[in-house]
């Protein structure tokens, strides 16, 4: 080592020496196999029947049924749960944020609880209270509200919203904790001023919550759009699909495609594509409409 | 600096292992397990048989009693369960399969009949062709044999019955005047009309059924000897009358109310032991789900299935039931083969043994032979369900499921849910049948 490296390039060499184990594993292990699927998707059959075909499978989109209802299926969740779940985190942050209210530590601590609990086990547990003798009817009936069971998970319209609510309770707390931790960040001394100037709560909350919190809002917003578009646990274990597969996902479709019917792994490689696809495009759109910095 | 250039070399090094680390693991392990085979062809040496299959209480204890009585023969063959659900075995089997990485399979695998074709048919080269391994096929219930079938070559061993019953509830049929005799041999009408009857003097349905779910009508099908696809494999709904008939039978049964259709299978299960309704229609195996409500021992009755009235219409159908295949990566095929051979396939003694506390009845014919087989049930009234099982299973009507089985009926199941909730027949099955002929026209 005669020849000394000047201090910028010194530091440059050792900020990508500590990058490079992360570099290397995230390539390995996420961008190998996004190209390699990329690759899968312009093939059909498997092992020594594999033969390339082109664009054959993203043509075949256009002809699936199935596809474009599992695609409508998961807008409709994505559009219903992900404003609800956003709108109802802040609200319970803005709440909990307040210094004069008691117990902040448990009531924090029973909102953010449902994000501990793992998603096959939740989505059973909604099934089961949601069944025609569950939990929900049975309530429903003493409560004189209905006088004969609703099929909750049976009929198409119910079974979504169900879908949404459990969804939601699994999630809002989730996001809540950002929040939470995003309204440190703010000045109580702003509130204070905006107070004696007579601002009101849902004022305070219009024109120095959300927009203070910006930033934090579209980070939760990628991420649960993000999450939204690959759902699978919930429809899987809530309705496996059904009604007439009216709730399925696109993701538990891909996985049909793979592991339940005769495999077809090029072509759910190709559907695969389209949700990293839409992840891409809509993650895009939120950045321009939300992100204000210049 | 040469310090930090170590420090450099060193977390490079590391990471490289970790990169290769898992291929030179596996390199070593298929290593001493070719040894191990070389080792394995004189035939003292210990072998160990390991086998995948799913229910503790039924075919793994099926399975763990199979391999004592051949250790008691054959000392140095030991056989190894393994617990796998159904979903993880197909799934490792596909996964394993298509990456060519078969050395992580086991010896013998158990599989549903419902994807026999599908496995045997996609991955030839995984399973071994036991047509010439000295296995009776003939001694089986022919229907069973021909599931795992392909072009003439005999893949599977076939284990438990899905022969189809009708189990009822003797008591309540006897307050609206009927008895077990008036449910056998009889069609679909006589059912409906005497459903109705048993509905409107005791207020039970007759049976009951998972919403959407293929089982009872994929049932009803075989029971006429007809399928969903046709011989070639192509999707045959439309212009199908036995389908027809099937899913105008569904209807009737749905709109009178002989049959109530619940949500999942806990809600089937349920039903059935909380006398929400008087009887269970399924593969034989339902009776261990109707005897686990031990207070109505005595009340049950156990009779065949109704027919359609087409040409082919039997009494007697088939739902589930399983089968052995021994993968073709396994370094002891031969020593497999035989086991299965001189178990499943050869030992009275076998099915007697599991009969009793598992009621794994048998698709091996000779085992309806023994005296195990001729006990009565108390349960069942003391009747001798398991000789009248035995003798369904031989009239099975033979159909072949097909590559696309579980498309064929996911298809099936989502157009039952669209008629039932009030779509025209003819507008549903096109819209089942494109949507199989496009999972088809990969």
């Amino acid at each position: 080592m005669k020849k000394r490296l000047t201090m910028g390039k010194r530091r440059k060499l050792v900020s990508w020496l500590f990058i490079l184990p992360a570099t290397l594993l995230i390539a390995g292990m996420s961008f190998y196999p996004m190209i390699k699927a990329f690759l899968l998707s312009f093939t059909k059959g498997f092992g020594k029947t594999s033969e390339f075909v082109g664009t054959y499978n993203y043509q075949r989109l256009f002809q699936d049924s199935l596809f474009k209802t599992s695609l409508g299926n998961t807008f409709i969740y994505l559009i219903l749960q992900v404003p609800l779940m956003l709108l109802l985190a802040l609200i319970l942050a803005s709440l909990l944020n307040n210094p004069k209210i008691k117990c902040k530590g448990l009531f924090r601590t029973m909102i953010f609880l449902p994000c501990a609990t793992s998603l096959v086990s939740y989505s059973i547990i909604f099934r089961s209270m949601f069944a025609l003798d569950g939990f929900a009817n049975s309530v429903l009936m003493n409560l004189n509200m209905i006088s004969r069971p609703i099929n909750w998970l049976g009929e198409i319209w119910p079974a979504r919203i169900i879908i949404v609510l459990a969804i939601t309770w699994r999630w809002t707390g989730y996001n809540m904790i950002f929040y939470l931790s995003g309204l440190q960040n703010i000045d109580p001394q702003v509130y204070e001023a905006a107070r004696i100037d007579g601002a009101s709560v849902s004022q305070q909350f219009r024109k120095i919550t959300i927009p203070l919190l910006r930033p934090i809002i579209l980070l939760t917003a990628i991420m649960s759009t993000n999450g939204t578009l690959q759902l699978f646990d919930e429809t899987k274990n809530l309705t496996n699909g059904g009604p007439a597969n009216m709730t399925i996902s696109i993701s538990q479709y891909i996985y049909k495609l793979s592991f339940e019917y005769s495999p077809q792994f090029g072509y759910a490689a190709t559907i695969s594509f389209i949700v990293f696809l839409l992840v891409a495009v809509l993650s895009f759109l939120q950045m321009k409409v939300g992100d204000k910095r210049d | 600096m040469k310090r930090k250039l170590l420090s450099v070399i060193l977390m490079i090094a590391m990471v490289t292992c970790l990169f290769t680390g898992c291929s030179k693991g596996s390199d070593d392990s298929s290593k001493t397990g070719s040894n191990k085979a070389e080792g394995s062809k004189t035939s003292d040496d210990p072998v160990t048989l390991t086998v995948w299959c799913w229910d503790p209480q039924f075919n793994c204890y099926a399975m763990n009693t199979a391999g004592d009585i051949y250790t008691k023969a054959h000392p140095n063959v030991k056989v190894e369960v393994i617990e796998t659900a159904w979903d993880d075995i197909q799934t490792k089997l596909t996964t394993a399969v298509t990456s060519g990485q078969t050395n992580t399979l086991p010896d013998i695998i158990l599989m549903q009949d419902s994807a026999l074709a599908k496995n045997i048919i996609n991955y030839p080269d995984a399973f071994v062709d036991l047509t010439n391994s000295g296995i009776k096929f003939d001694q089986f219930a022919a229907f069973k044999t021909a599931l795992g079938t392909v072009d003439g070559k005999k893949y599977s061993v076939p284990f438990d019955n899905g022969a189809a019953i009708t189990c009822l509830r003797t008591d309540i049929l006897q307050q609206a005047g009927y008895t077990l005799d008036d449910f056998t041999n009889i069609t679909w009408k006589e059912f409906i009309e005497k459903g109705k009857v048993v509905l409107e003097k005791t207020g039970k349905p007759l049976l009951s059924n998972q919403a959407g779910s293929p089982d009872l009508l994929m049932l009803m099908m075989q029971s006429a000897g007809a399928w969903v696809l046709d011989e070639n494999g192509k999707a045959n709904f439309k212009d199908n009358a036995v389908l027809k008939e099937v899913i105008d039978t569904y209807v009737e049964l749905v709109k009178s109310g002989v049959l109530v259709e619940v949500n999942d299978w806990d809600q089937y299960v349920s039903s059935i032991n909380s006398t929400t309704v008087a009887g269970a229609m399924n593969g034989c195996w339902i009776v261990a789900t109707v005897t686990s409500a031990a207070d109505q021992s005595g009340l049950w009755g156990v009779t065949n299935v109704p027919k359609l009235s087409n040409a082919g219409a039997t009494n007697y159908s088939s739902q589930g039931g399983s089968s052995w295949l021994v993968c073709a990566n396994s370094k002891n095929k031969d020593v497999a083969a035989d086991f299965l051979g001189e178990t499943f396939g050869g030992s009275v003694e076998l099915y007697e043994t599991i009969l009793p506390s598992s009621g794994a009845l048998a698709t091996y014919l000779p085992a309806g032979e023994s005296a195990a087989y001729a006990n009565p049930q108390d349960f069942f009234g003391g009747d001798t369900i398991y000789l009248k099982i035995t003798e369904y299973a031989s009239k099975v009507p033979q159909v072949s499921y097909g590559v696309y089985n579980y498309e064929a009926r996911d298809a099936i199941g989502a157009a039952i849910t669209k008629i039932v909730a009030g779509t025209d027949y003819d507008t549903a099955i096109g819209e089942a049948q494109k949507e199989l002929e496009f999972q088809m026209g990969q």
